[in-house]
C-alpha cells in the first residue's frame, strides 16, 4: 500500500514538473521479443531519456511478434514499428498498404543461432533429414533463415514453428524439437555449461550476411501529418544507438533484465549484434529479399527496379533532412 | 406480405438477401474509400480469394484436420466420460461430492491453460486433442451422472417385478432411459472441443482451420483471412445441423 | 440398500466430505509427485509450494494491479455492452416475426461459432488498445444473452400483449411494463454464460495482442518462461472467473428471490 502511495505522488509530480514533456511529440512504437538488444533499445533509449531531449514521447507496445507489430502500423494503431520481418513489409507494402520502410533495423543475422541438445547425433544442419528444425512463427526473420538454412544443406528437414526462444529451450530440452532456434544471449548460458550444442549461426546462411532482415516501418499517414516527428524519432534512435555501444548504460539494463553479469552481457552483445549490423542505413539485400518474398508465396511476382526504388524512396527521403 | 412471412423459408430467403444487400453495402463503402480496404476489404475480392482457399492452401484437408481432432477428442471424451458419470451414479456418495466440482469446471476458461499444455505436453496436435477431451469430457460425465439419476425408480422396480437380471436391467431398461441425457452431454462436448480446437489451432499457429486464419492474418492475405473466417462460420452451421439432423434421425419424438 | 438422499443424519463427518478431502489431498500428492519425479523438464511443473508463494508475492506487487483492473474493466465493459446489444435485439426478434425469421438463424448458427477467429477483424477494426478487447467480450457475451431473450420473449403468454393493447399502450410501455419483466429471469440466467465467455474472450485477445491486462502477463511470463509466475496468474485469473460466474449466479438468485 505504501507503494502505491509514493508511485502514485511520484507520478503527479512528474507530471506536474515534466513541463518539458508537455511539449513531446507522442509516437506509438510496436516492438517485438522484449528482452532482445535490437528490439529493446527503444526503451531502453526511452528510460535514459534520449528521446525525451527529442521532445518524443514514446508508447511502446510490445507485440507477440513481427507480423502483429506491422499489422498494428497499417490498421493505424500504431504509427511505428521496430525489428519486423524484411518479407513481410515488403509483401503488405506491393499490395498497398499504407506503410513505408524508414530504416533497416537489423542486417545480417549474428544474432540468431540453432542448437542441439549436447546429446544429440546431430553435428550440423546437413544432419537434420527427417528431423524438426525451428524458427519463431510463420513469416518471421527466424522463419526465412531457418528455411535458408535447411536449403543450403539441401537437406530434407521439417520446419516447424515453436515460438519464443524460452518456450523452444524447453521444447528442444524435452526432446519435442530437434534443432531449436534461439538468439543471443538467450542460450548462451547452456552453452557454456554444455548443455547444448551450437550448430549454426544466422549469418551462415548464404547471403544473409548482407541483406537486411528486419525494418523500422512508419504508418504512411502519420508520416505524411508529422515528417518532422519522424526525423526527430529517427534522430533519436541513432542517438540511442550511439550512446547504447559507446557506454555501458544500456548494456546494465540489458543485463539486469536477461538476469547476466556485465562481462557476459558484453560479450552476447560484440558476438551477437555488432554495431554495424544494427545501423538503419544502409538499407542492404533488398533484392534478394524481393526474391525471397516470390519464392516463399509472398509476392506474386518480383518487384520492377522502379518499385524498388520506390519502396526505398521514404527512408532516402527522411534519411537525407535528418542526416547530422 | 403476411403469406411471405407465414412461409416455412420466406423469412429465411429474406435473410439471405439480407446479407447479400449488406454485401453489396460494403462493396460499395470500401470501394468509395469510407472504408479502409485495408481493415474490411472489398467483398468481392473476398470472394476471389475462395477458390486459391482449395487449391492453394488446401482448405478441404484443414477442414479435415479440425473435424478429425474435433471427432477424435469428442469420442475419447465419451469412451472417459460415460463409465465415470455411471461409477457416480452407482457410487452415489461420489456423485454428490463431485457434481458441483464437475459444473465449477465446466464453467472455467479451461482454455486458458493452453500455455501450460503446451509448455508440458509440446507444440502438436495431440496437445489440441488433449485439451478438447479435458473440455468436453465434463458435459458428458455430468450428464450421465444426471441421466442416470433421473430414470424413475418405477422402472428398476417394474424390471426387477419381472426378474429381469441386473445386467438386463441395465442395458434394457436404465441405459435406455438415460440415452437422451447422455446425447445431450455428447452434443455439448462436440460443441465446446470444436470452439476449443478452432481457438487452440489460431492461437499456436498449428492445425486446420484455426491456423488457417491465423497464417493468412500473418501473411497479410486480409481477403484471404476474411474468407477463412467465413469458412469456419460455415463449418460451424454445417457441424451443428448436422448434430441437430442426427438428434432427430435417432430420436425421433 | 436403498438409495440414499444424502440427507440422513450419520456421522459428524460425512462421507461426502471425506471423499472431497481424500480426493483434493490425493490430487495435490500426484501433482507434487510428478512435480519432483524429473519426468519433466526443470521448472515446467513446479511445486506447489513454489507457486503459491508465487502468487503471494504477486499479489503483493504493485505492478499487478494496473493489469488487474485493465482486464476487469475489458470484460466488464465488453459484458455490458453485449447485455445491452443481446436484449435489445432480442426483444426486437420477440416482437418482429418478420425479423425474427430472417436474422435469427444467423444468431443461432453464428452462437456456437468460435468466437476467437473473430480477433484479427477486432484488431483490424477497433485497433490494439482496449477497444478490441471490449469488442470482443461484448461480442461473446452478445451471443448467450440473445438467444435466452428471444427464447423468453416467446414465452410471454399472448395475452399480456393483447391486454396490453386493449389498454393502448405505447410502445415504450409494452416494453417497459410487459417485456422487462417476464424477460428478467431468463436474461439474468443467461448472464452466467454471458460473463463467463465475456471473460474468456477478453483474456484470449489480451493473450494475442495487448499491452496490458492478465492475459498479457501470462504470455508475458510464459514468453521469458516464468513457470511459477504464469502458473500463479493463471491460478488468479481462475478464481476471478469462478468469482464471477459464481456472483452472476447469486445475482440471479437475489432477483428472482425478490420477485416471488
Amino acid at each position: 500500500m505504501k507503494h502505491w502511495k509514493t508511485t502514485a505522488l511520484a507520478v503527479g509530480l512528474a507530471t506536474v514538473v515534466g513541463g518539458h514533456a508537455v511539449a513531446a511529440d507522442l509516437v506509438r512504437v510496436a516492438s517485438s521479443q522484449r528482452g532482445f538488444w535490437d528490439q529493446t533499445l527503444i526503451q531502453f533509449g526511452d528510460d535514459a531519456g534520449i528521446f525525451d531531449k527529442h521532445d518524443i514521447d514514446l508508447e511502446i507496445l510490445w507485440t507477440d511478434g513481427g507480423a502483429d507489430a506491422q499489422q498494428s502500423v497499417i490498421s493505424g494503431s500504431m504509427d511505428v514499428a521496430v525489428g519486423t520481418g524484411a518479407l513481410g513489409v515488403i509483401s503488405a507494402w506491393a499490395k498497398g498498404a499504407p506503410i513505408d520502410v524508414i530504416g533497416a533495423s537489423m542486417t545480417g543475422s549474428s544474432d540468431l543461432f540453432w542448437y542441439v541438445k549436447a546429446d544429440s547425433d546431430i553435428k550440423s544442419i546437413a544432419d537434420a533429414a527427417g528431423r524438426t528444425v525451428s524458427f519463431s512463427r510463420p513469416g518471421s526473420s527466424t522463419n526465412l533463415i531457418a528455411a535458408k538454412l535447411v536449403a543450403a544443406a539441401d537437406v530434407d528437414a521439417e520446419l516447424v514453428p515453436t515460438g519464443g526462444p524460452a518456450a523452444t529451450m524447453t521444447q528442444v530440452m524435452s526432446d519435442q524439437i530437434d534443432v531449436g532456434w534461439s538468439a543471443v544471449p538467450i542460450g548462451l548460458d547452456r552453452e557454456a555449461s554444455g548443455d547444448i550444442r551450437i550448430i549454426a549461426s544466422g549469418n551462415d546462411a548464404p547471403g544473409v550476411a548482407e541483406q537486411s532482415v528486419r525494418y523500422h516501418v512508419v504508418n504512411r499517414n502519420f508520416l505524411e501529418q508529422n515528417p518532422d516527428v519522424i526525423k526527430r524519432f529517427l534522430a533519436a534512435y541513432q542517438e540511442t544507438l550511439d550512446w547504447a555501444y559507446d557506454s555501458d548504460e544500456a548494456l546494465q539494463m540489458w543485463a539486469d533484465m536477461n538476469d547476466l553479469t556485465m562481462e557476459e552481457a558484453k560479450s552476447a552483445r560484440d558476438r551477437g549484434y555488432p554495431r554495424e549490423a544494427l545501423q538503419p542505413f544502409p538499407i542492404k539485400g533488398t533484392d534478394q529479399n524481393v526474391q525471397e518474398a516470390v519464392e516463399n508465396d509472398r509476392l506474386d511476382e518480383p518487384l520492377t527496379e522502379e518499385q524498388v526504388s520506390e519502396f526505398l524512396s521514404t527512408a532516402e527521403e527522411v534519411r537525407g533532412s535528418s542526416s547530422e | 406480405m403476411k403469406a411471405f412471412v407465414e412461409h416455412r423459408w420466406g423469412p429465411a430467403f429474406a435473410g439471405l438477401l439480407l446479407v447479400v444487400a449488406l454485401g453489396g453495402c460494403l462493396q460499395l463503402a470500401v470501394g468509395g474509400g469510407l472504408i479502409s480496404p485495408f481493415v474490411i476489404p472489398l467483398p468481392s475480392d473476398v470472394l476471389a480469394e475462395v477458390p486459391s482457399l482449395f487449391t492453394e492452401e488446401g482448405l478441404a484437408h484443414l477442414f479435415a484436420l479440425t473435424f478429425g481432432i474435433t471427432l477424435l477428442a469428442t469420442l475419447l471424451s465419451t469412451v472417459i466420460g460415460v463409465p465415470v458419470g455411471l461409477f457416480l451414479f452407482r457410487q452415489r456418495d461420489f456423485g454428490q461430492a463431485y457434481e458441483n466440482w464437475l459444473g465449477a469446471i465446466f464453467s472455467a476458461p479451461v482454455i486458458l491453460l493452453y500455455p501450460l499444455f503446451l509448455v508440458v505436453m509440446g507444440r502438436g496436435l495431440h496437445t489440441i486433442v488433449v485439451m478438447s477431451v479435458f473440455v468436453g469430457v465434463t458435459p458428458i460425465i455430468l450428464s450421465t451422472y444426471r441421466g442416470f439419476l433421473s430414470v424413475p425408480p418405477v422402472y428398476v422396480r417394474v424390471a426387477r417385478s419381472f426378474n429381469m437380471s441386473s445386467h438386463d436391467t441395465f442395458w434394457k431398461v436404465l441405459l435406455p432411459a438415460a440415452l437422451p441425457s447422455i446425447f445431450t452431454g455428447i452434443r455439448l462436448a462436440l460443441i465446446y472441443a470444436m470452439i476449443n480446437a478452432v481457438a487452440i489451432e489460431f492461437l499456436v499457429s498449428i492445425g486446420g482451420l484455426g491456423f488457417l486464419v491465423g497464417d493468412l492474418y500473418d501473411r497479410y492475405n486480409i481477403p484471404g483471412m476474411y474468407a477463412a473466417v467465413g469458412f469456419v462460420i460455415i463449418a460451424s452451421m454445417i457441424f451443428f445441423s448436422g448434430l441437430e439432423w442426427l438428434e432427430k434421425w435417432l430420436d425421433p419424438q | 440398500m436403498s438409495a440414499s438422499t444424502g440427507a440422513v443424519p450419520g456421522p459428524i463427518i460425512s462421507r461426502v466430505t471425506v471423499i472431497r478431502v481424500v480426493t483434493l489431498l490425493a490430487v495435490w500428492a500426484i501433482y507434487e509427485a510428478a512435480s519432483r519425479s524429473g519426468l519433466f523438464f526443470e521448472g515446467v511443473v513446479p511445486s506447489s509450494f513454489v507457486v503459491l508463494r508465487t502468487m503471494f508475492e504477486t499479489l503483493a506487487s504493485p505492478e499487478f494491479y494496473p493489469h488487474l483492473f485493465r482486464t476487469l474493466t475489458e470484460v466488464v465493459s465488453g459484458f455490458v455492452v453485449g447485455v445491452v446489444a443481446g436484449v435489445s435485439v432480442g426483444i426486437v426478434f420477440g416482437s418482429s416475426r418478420l425479423i425474427a425469421g430472417m436474422i435469427s438463424p444467423w444468431v443461432n448458427y453464428l452462437g456456437p461459432a468460435p468466437k476467437i477467429i473473430f480477433l484479427p477483424i477486432l484488431l483490424l477494426v477497433f485497433g490494439v488498445g482496449m477497444g478490441s478487447k471490449v469488442a470482443m467480450a461484448a461480442l461473446s457475451a452478445f451471443f448467450p444473452v440473445v438467444i435466452a431473450t428471444h427464447a423468453g420473449m416467446r414465452h410471454i403468454p399472448p395475452v399480456y400483449l393483447r391486454v396490453a393493447k386493449t389498454f393502448n399502450a405505447s410502445w415504450h410501455q409494452i416494453v417497459t411494463k410487459v417485456y422487462i419483466p417476464a424477460l428478467v429471469a431468463p436474461v439474468m440466467t443467461s448472464f452466467r454464460l454471458a460473463i463467463g465467455v465475456a471473460f474468456i474472450g477478453t483474456l484470449l485477445a489480451e493473450i494475442k495482442l495487448s499491452n496490458q491486462g492478465l492475459g498479457y502477463l501470462i504470455i508475458q511470463h510464459y514468453n521469458f518462461l516464468r513457470i511459477p509466475e504464469m502458473y500463479a496468474v493463471l491460478l488468479l485469473t481462475f478464481m476471478l472467473a469462478v468469482a464471477a460466474n459464481a456472483s452472476m449466479g447469486w445475482l440471479a438468485d437475489r432477483v428472482e428471490h425478490e420477485r416471488h
